[in-house]
């Protein structure tokens, strides 16, 4: 249907509850400047699993069209569409894939992308470094940076930091036919009356100073993703019943690696076999190698630290953020490799990825 | 005096926000909150809106859905505005409550932010949850878009409140696909949602001390069967009583519930017809459904194919009038559940039922289907409906075989 092909999608993807407000305010600002150039538009947050859990990666949609509002929501009552625009990526941990969804395995991040598309990712790495985490596409597509941290606050407690002016600016320059320039500012002008002139800046740096470039087909990393066979209702077991993962075994449908923002580091030289962490982990993520140490299964774990808390060695397992580490690569090989290697690289890691612990209410910490 | 008093504002909300917004609008005594995904959202905001001011009420949060609904049972007794809600299996742990509220006569609104019952697990729609109390004299109505959710929660409060009904109300709504949805709400001026809304009066059944009556005492044998034929009728008043609160939001407001800047609402509360007028093939549904249905229903009709749409919007009152008036030119009606009855005759949805029973006396009855779909939050596609719709013309001249279509269903054709 012609009408559907003139909706274009702008798809947020960020990490739940830190970004929740971000990713909703973002699109909310979206649907007032579509629909200040008379277009329809609205926005939706994608229901999926637990965007209210901390890290978990979520998104957020943004409809807009040339067209009556209620045939767009027609279009655009879905799970989520068919294929996206734009891809804001609000943490560029996210490029490792995303698995916001049980059962559908972990999902590259510009998945949904139409050819000639635009992914804009906040991050403070070079250019060529997101490249590296970047899954190739079969055609021409663009990927632009915004050089800025990512902004990670509470549920309600929404961190106003001109992480979503920076968006919207850079929105405007790489894809003007989404909103424009004066649109941004306009809206702002009226909606945003507080710090009015920070609000605008930070427009213009993310218009002014973005990053951009055309990524060609084929350029980027290889991810391999192929959508799951689900059993039929003859297949399934009855009673809401299915088989238990083998013993030593992995459910490779469901990772939830991709939900941390930090990760443990283990330093094995330290480690005195006390097997706590094993004990400990809700996730099972601590595999026994034939040695006796540890090795972990970065893909499975979540970060939530409990091994970095029950561990009774100081500094033998150390929480780092997530930006630091490029794969889910397992740590145990790399140490028996070459340990003086290893041991600099954990240094390295630690001393740059100082933990970093986001308040959330009610937790207690 | 502030803009918001005397002039309509538009705001970007969310089927949940939005009745939360129409709490506020509706300047409710008493909230009792207690999370659940996917009504969440609107404790979320109600919340937001006491702590910014712009709502005084109380706001107590219940340890659990039972508690929830007592809460706000007593307080509507004792002549407060109430708003409550919860989604799936929080509604059902509530139901001794919910159950009682309705027969108590207390007319407490509440949002379904309708959720599939466990388990599995699942956050998605199912509307298995709200039709648990269909039976028990709660008033129940769905709506579809973010507008129609405010305008219903301040209709819900004129009708349930209304000396001639005091029943409780609950605002279905889509979970994920409203509830997670952000439209474009027009927001009345609070000075005429005064003039609409008149203040809760439960008159001689308002517990307090200068009126002494005692609500629900035990009766056994000899009262029960007077108290529910009494809610018989108060329920078949509630019909009346409808009407005239549309027609009333119409005429304070300006327009007709659920309209907005680009949806023109069909004028008629109970159902929203849509191209039936020569249609071979109708199909009904509740809640969001109604969108797809019509983007499909447009296309095919630019092929030549005669289909209409007939949503049921309040399914308690049940509109048997109104899908007498709109199916009986109709040669196949499909009716789509985003529901199920199991074991049920034809082994078919709720809806379908209520419908095919509503035909029963025609003399010329069109062929009734039943699909049941989007189940645990599955998607109900364009190219869903358009099947539907086929199936549907299939069946128009050759005796019924099949009764009942899972749709899209992994294992049966689809």
């Amino acid at each position: 249907m012609s009408n559907e092909e003139n909706v274009k999608y702008v798809e947020i993807t960020y990490r739940g509850i830190f970004q929740k407000r971000l990713a909703k305010y973002i699109a909310e600002g979206l649907v007032y400047m579509a629909r200040g150039t008379n277009r329809s538009a609205v926005s939706f947050g994608r229901y999926g699993d637990s965007p209210e859990r901390n890290g978990v990666p979520a998104k957020y949609y943004v409809a807009i069209g040339e067209i009556n509002e209620e045939e767009l929501i027609g279009y655009s009552t879905r799970v989520e569409p068919e294929t996206v625009d734009v891809v804001v990526v609000l943490d560029d941990t996210l490029l490792k894939g995303v698995e916001s969804w049980a059962w559908q395995g972990v999902q590259p991040i510009n998945l949904k992308m139409k050819p000639g598309g635009a992914m804009i990712v906040t991050s403070k790495r070079s250019m060529e470094e997101l490249v590296k985490m970047t899954p190739s596409k079969p055609f021409k597509w663009t990927l632009a940076k915004i050089d800025w941290e990512k902004s990670f606050s509470g549920l309600w407690a929404f961190k106003d930091d001109t992480t979503m002016e920076r968006v919207w600016g850079a929105i405007a320059r790489i894809r003007p036919d989404i909103v424009d320039l004066e649109h941004v500012t306009s809206y702002i002008r009226e909606h945003k009356k507080d710090r009015l002139n920070e609000r605008l800046k930070a427009v213009e740096e993310a218009y002014e100073g973005l990053v951009s470039k055309t990524m060609n087909p084929g350029e980027g990393i290889e991810f391999e993703y192929v959508p799951p066979r689900l059993l039929t209702w003859q297949e399934m077991l009855e009673g809401t019943v299915i088989h238990a993962v083998p013993r030593g075994g992995r459910n490779e449908q469901f990772k939830r690696g991709t939900t941390k923002f930090e990760r443990p580091t283990v330093d094995f030289d330290t480690c005195i076999k006390c097997k706590l962490c094993w004990v400990y982990c809700p996730d099972e993520c601590f595999e026994e190698t034939q040695d006796g140490y540890y090795d972990i299964a970065y893909d499975y774990c979540v970060g939530c630290g409990i091994c970095a808390e029950v561990c009774p060695v100081k500094n033998c397992i150390v929480m780092v953020d997530e930006k630091q580490f490029n794969n889910y690569e397992r740590p145990y090989k790399m140490w028996r490799t070459d340990k003086a290697q290893y041991k600099e690289w954990l240094r390295t890691v630690r001393s740059n990825g100082e933990r970093e612990r986001v308040m959330v209410p009610g937790l207690g910490r | 005096m502030t803009e918001e008093n005397v002039l309509e504002q538009e705001k970007l909300l969310n089927g949940t926000q939005a009745v939360a917004y129409a709490a506020m609008y509706a300047d409710v005594d008493v909230t009792a909150a207690y999370p659940i995904r996917p009504y969440t959202e609107v404790m979320d905001t109600i919340s937001k809106l006491i702590a910014d001011g712009q709502l005084d009420a109380e706001f107590i949060v219940a340890e659990g859905e039972h508690g929830q609904f007592e809460i706000v049972k007593h307080a509507s007794l004792t002549g407060a505005r109430t708003l409550v809600g919860t989604s799936g299996v929080g509604w059902l742990y509530a139901m001794e409550a919910i159950v009682v509220t309705a027969t108590d006569r207390a007319p407490v609104v509440a949002v379904i932010g309708n959720r599939a019952l466990d388990d599995p697990g699942a956050y998605g729609v199912e509307h298995n949850d709200a039709l648990m109390v269909r039976d028990v004299g709660w008033l129940l109505v769905w709506v579809d878009t973010a507008q129609e959710a405010f305008d219903t929660a301040l209709l819900a409060y004129r009708i349930g409140e209304d000396q001639r009904v005091l029943m409780p109300v609950g605002v279905s709504m889509d979970g994920g696909f409203l509830t997670h949805s952000e439209q474009i709400v027009r927001l009345p001026p609070k000075e005429l949602v005064k003039k609409f809304l008149p203040v809760y009066n439960r008159g001689k059944y308002l517990v307090h001390p200068d009126n002494p009556i005692t609500v629900a005492p035990q009766v056994n044998e000899d009262w029960v069967t007077e108290i529910r034929r009494q809610h018989d009728e108060g329920m078949e008043r509630a019909r009346t009583v409808i009407s005239e609160a549309y027609e009333s939001f119409k005429k304070v407001f300006g327009r007709y519930p659920g309209t907005t800047r680009d949806i023109t609402m069909f004028e008629n509360p109970f159902v929203e017809p849509y191209m039936v007028d020569d249609a071979e093939v109708v199909v009904v549904g509740m809640g969001t459904v109604s969108k797809p249905v019509k983007v499909a229903i447009k296309k095919l009709r630019e092929q030549g194919i005669k289909a209409g749409m007939l949503r049921i919007r309040w399914f308690r009152p049940f509109p048997t009038q109104e899908v007498v008036k709109y199916l009986s030119g109709a040669r196949v009606v499909c009716v789509i559940d985003r529901d199920y009855s199991l074991g049920s005759p034809y082994r078919g949805g709720v809806v379908y039922h209520e419908v095919r029973s509503s035909l029963y006396d025609l003399d010329a009855r069109p062929k009734v289907l039943s699909f049941i779909g989007g189940l645990g939050g599955r998607e109900i596609t364009i190219q869903d409906v358009e099947k539907v719709i086929k199936i549907g013309l299939e069946q128009r001249d050759t005796p019924l075989t099949r009764h009942t279509h899972w749709i899209n269903v992994r294992g049966d054709p689809w």
